[in-house]
């Protein structure tokens, strides 16, 4: 009697520990993101990204949330950007420079992004190229004189353009792309299309000479420098 | 084969042992002993405690036997003992939850001592040695919380580098100490794993040596009455006559209900893990996952509750100064009095401070667990500049506008709602603050808020103050401020460095808490 006692009680604590492992306390798997699925993309970008590109009249920098952006910007040059930086305020992603992506990483990303935002264009359209292009300075002037300088010559409504301070912080890609897309949002035109004392927009030399004669104003050539290297032991936010 | 040679054939060997250590005759006094009548379920929580440790050594070196000390594997060991080693989630439960209960079954037990006076003569020992031992086991608990090397690791860790950066003179020495350099890295995990495996439990072992010997030596005291009061010059011998009459032996008359209770505490600790699990690892070291709200274990929730409350300008001597004299008044507890009455009944005024230590922790508690302290970590990568702020902003206002968040203001800065708690919403600043004053703010730091001056160029200040310029309510607003034309004086036009480091990146957890 005592042994079947017994004998029932281990078994029953053998099941019991057996069945341990299916209790509610164990860990679920952790559930892998996949990456280049869209909601990897999507919380790779609103972590990452968002709080400088949105979309709309949200966010600091141009807006990527944006098709006009991605009709115009290829791929590779998106690559190249998140990759290496842009200009003294885009931070470099690259795992090699101290960011925290692969370079497979950022271009499943850059994919990601064109079929979220993208409206099924591969980028190179628009009439224009996505990168800055040398251009003639003393054209551009003229350039402003027709097409800029309503809104900002000195005193004008949008503020200035020609600021030095201004201009070491921003790329002359940066302008660019200021000038190509604008922001609509903000009251800022796109030149890559037509507006009214310009049917056609601006040329894409034109849009080269203005960025050109722009450029004369900033001090020194540093915001054309890439982004620093990326030393690990700074950070703002943690300090005392 | 007959009895006499079975018991023969156990004993010989047994009467061999004792013949050689005296183990039986050294141990048969330890549960012989007599212990008071009076002594009854009052007395459990200090073996419940004992029992927890044990449990702590005994699945501490298993996980030692599995976890991988490394800043690169810690992480995965952790997720492979819980997803592959058979019921390693269970262990790495138990594991975590002993460790708690171990906390709390210790304050209870010192609550009690306390609530009794058993502290008074000639227990003024075992009090002090039951303080290092809370010390030892706190620290134990902290450093295994570094042990998961997860997000709340990091968080620990940082406010501890931040809590000794604040000690004048010998700052950066210590945190040099404390994290094995500059920055949390991975000389920072091998320095908590040999703290966390090798000295802290060794001296906890020590210490509960000490602790259990003298507990032998003055015998547990009795259930205090009121009017009887301990005289030093007499107690020793009235307390040997009073446990030679009526004590009972420690085993099995208290042994028993010190058995069942820490039985009970063992069925409740495998419900615990079972039911909820083991503690993290929370956020997995990859940029790409969003971040979790890094919070400490519970035994410190009320540490942080406490930081979160504190007013930023006394800060720093408040959390230099409150633990050394905590400490002190606990190990002083004795010697303030050790004589006298020891009912509870007979000390409204204890019993008055023991209530209000209880409720302070339980509130400051309640405060960490709902306190948004911490810096939101992602916050200058995540979170939009507000349409409001960017609306008629002139062009170098806006790159004031990407310079806050690249200057990761934001992780402690609201703008719209949305930001770290850490410092004041800015979404006003502009009717608070004249440029000079921004300027000044950005530059010399403040408060909690560190000082950017040679991190910010002459560009990015003026852009950034500019921006801040703008900041005020949208009835006030001022579409057509210029930007602001501010004769700043700046030494080294050094260009920030690249936010990278640490926040919404914790694959750089090893990055830093930084120097100013
Ligand atoms: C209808 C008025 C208007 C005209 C015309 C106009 N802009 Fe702008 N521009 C704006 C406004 C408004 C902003 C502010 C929003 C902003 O900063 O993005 C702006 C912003 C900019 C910026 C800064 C973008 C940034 O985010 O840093 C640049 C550069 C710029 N404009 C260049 C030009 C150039 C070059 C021309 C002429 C080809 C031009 N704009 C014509 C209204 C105008
Ligand atoms: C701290 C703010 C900030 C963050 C965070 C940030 N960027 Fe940028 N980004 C900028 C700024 C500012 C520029 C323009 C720099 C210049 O030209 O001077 C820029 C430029 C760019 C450009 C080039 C636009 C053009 O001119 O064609 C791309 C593409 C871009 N960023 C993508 C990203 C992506 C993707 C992320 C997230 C992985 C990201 N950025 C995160 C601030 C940021
Ligand atoms: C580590 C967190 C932290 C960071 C990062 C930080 N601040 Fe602060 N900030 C604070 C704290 C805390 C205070 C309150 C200081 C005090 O009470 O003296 C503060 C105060 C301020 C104030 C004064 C607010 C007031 O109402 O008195 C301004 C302005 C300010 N910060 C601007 C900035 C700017 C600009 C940046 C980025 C360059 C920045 N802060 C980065 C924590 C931070």
């Amino acid at each position: 009697m005592r042994l079947q006692i017994a004998t029932f009680l281990s078994c029953l604590s053998i099941l019991a520990f057996v069945g341990c492992d299916r209790m509610p306390g164990k860990p679920k798997e952790a559930t892998p993101v996949v990456i280049g699925s869209t909601a990897w993309t999507q919380s790779t970008f609103n972590t990452n990204c968002r709080g400088c590109h949105s979309q709309g009249a949200e966010g600091a920098a141009i807006p990527l949330i944006d098709a006009g952006y991605w009709k115009v910007a290829t791929d590779a040059q998106v690559i190249q950007v998140i990759a290496q930086g842009q200009g003294v305020l885009m931070p470099s992603y690259l795992d090699s420079n101290g960011g925290p992506m692969s370079s497979d990483q950022i271009a499943e990303f850059v994919k990601g992004m064109r079929t979220l935002w993208g409206a099924g264009v591969s980028g190179g359209q628009g009439g224009i190229s996505g990168t800055v292009v040398a251009g003639n300075a003393s054209a551009g002037s003229q350039v402003f004189a027709s097409a800029c300088a309503s809104c900002h010559a000195a005193g004008g409504s949008a503020g200035s353009v020609t600021d030095p301070m201004y201009l070491k912080l921003i790329s002359n890609q940066g302008l660019w792309s200021a000038i190509v897309y604008g922001r609509a949002a903000l009251g800022s035109p796109a030149w890559n299309q037509p507006m009214p004392q310009h049917p056609n927009g601006l040329t894409p030399t034109e849009v080269a000479d203005v960025v050109s004669w722009i450029a004369q104003s900033r001090p020194m050539s540093s915001a054309n420098a890439q982004v620093k290297s990326i030393p690990k032991d700074k950070n703002a936010s943690d300090s005392k | 084969m007959n009895r006499e040679a079975l018991i023969q054939i156990v004993k010989q060997p047994v009467q061999w042992i004792e013949d050689r250590t005296g183990v039986i005759a050294f141990s048969t006094p330890l549960l012989s002993h007599h212990v008071p009548r009076s002594a009854k379920w009052w007395y459990v929580f200090g073996s419940a405690t004992l029992m927890f440790f044990t449990i702590q050594i005994v699945t501490g070196v298993c996980l030692g036997t599995m976890y991988a000390p490394s800043a690169s594997n810690a992480w995965e060991s952790l997720r492979y003992i819980d997803e592959e080693i058979p019921l390693g989630w269970m262990l790495r439960a138990l594991h975590g939850w002993s460790s708690s209960a171990m906390v709390v079954m210790m304050a209870i037990h010192m609550l009690q001592v306390f609530m009794h006076g058993s502290f008074k003569f000639p227990r003024e020992l075992n009090w002090i040695t039951g303080v290092f031992l809370l010390l030892t086991v706190l620290a134990l608990a902290f450093t295994g919380q570094v042990m998961r090397w997860d997000q709340d690791a990091y968080w620990g860790l940082g406010i501890g580098a931040a809590i000794v950066d604040r000690v004048p003179v010998f700052g950066d020495q210590m945190r040099a100490l404390m994290l094995g350099g500059p920055i949390i890295g991975g000389e920072t995990l091998n320095r908590f794993f040999a703290l966390h495996v090798f000295i802290l439990p060794g001296a906890a072992i020590g210490l509960v040596g000490v602790h259990m010997t003298l507990i032998m030596k003055n015998g547990i005291s009795e259930m205090p009455k009121p009017g009887e009061i301990v005289v030093p010059s007499t107690y020793r011998k009235g307390f040997e006559e009073r446990m030679e009459k009526s004590g009972v032996p420690f085993f099995p008359d208290a042994a028993q209900r010190d058995m069942v209770f820490c039985g009970v505490c063992l069925i409740l600790l495998v419900f615990l893990a079972a039911y909820y699990g083991p503690f993290g690892p929370g956020g997995m070291p990859d940029p790409t996952l969003i971040n979790t709200n890094p919070r400490p274990d519970y035994p410190f929730m009320w540490i942080f509750g406490a930081v979160s409350l504190l007013p930023p300008a006394s800060e720093t001597a408040i959390m230099l100064i409150s633990p050394v004299v905590g400490i002190a008044i606990l190990v002083a507890v004795p010697f303030l009095s050790n004589s006298g009455e020891r009912a509870p009944s007979r000390r409204p005024g204890m019993m008055l401070l023991a209530v209000f230590v209880v409720m302070a922790i339980v509130a400051l508690t309640w405060e960490g667990v709902t306190s948004p302290w911490s810096p939101v970590m992602d916050g200058w990568s995540a979170l939009p500049t507000p349409t409001q702020f960017v609306k008629g902003r002139t062009p170098l206002q806006m790159q004031g506008a990407v310079v806050f968040q690249y200057a990761q203001c934001r992780n402690c800065h609201e703008l719209g709602g949305f930001g770290g708690k850490r410092g004041p919403a800015l979404d006003e600043i502009a009717t608070r603050m004249s440029p000079d004053q921004i300027v000044r703010q950005v530059q010399q730091g403040g408060g909690n808020m560190p000082a950017f001056g040679k991190n910010l160029n002459s560009a990015q200040m003026t852009a950034i103050v500019g921006f801040l310029s703008t900041l005020r309510p949208a009835n006030e607003a001022d579409s057509t401020i210029p930007g602001a034309q501010l004769p700043l004086p700046i030494k080294s036009p050094l260009v920030l460095e690249s936010p990278f480091t640490g926040t919404g990146v914790p694959a750089e957890i090893s990055a830093g808490v930084s120097s100013r």
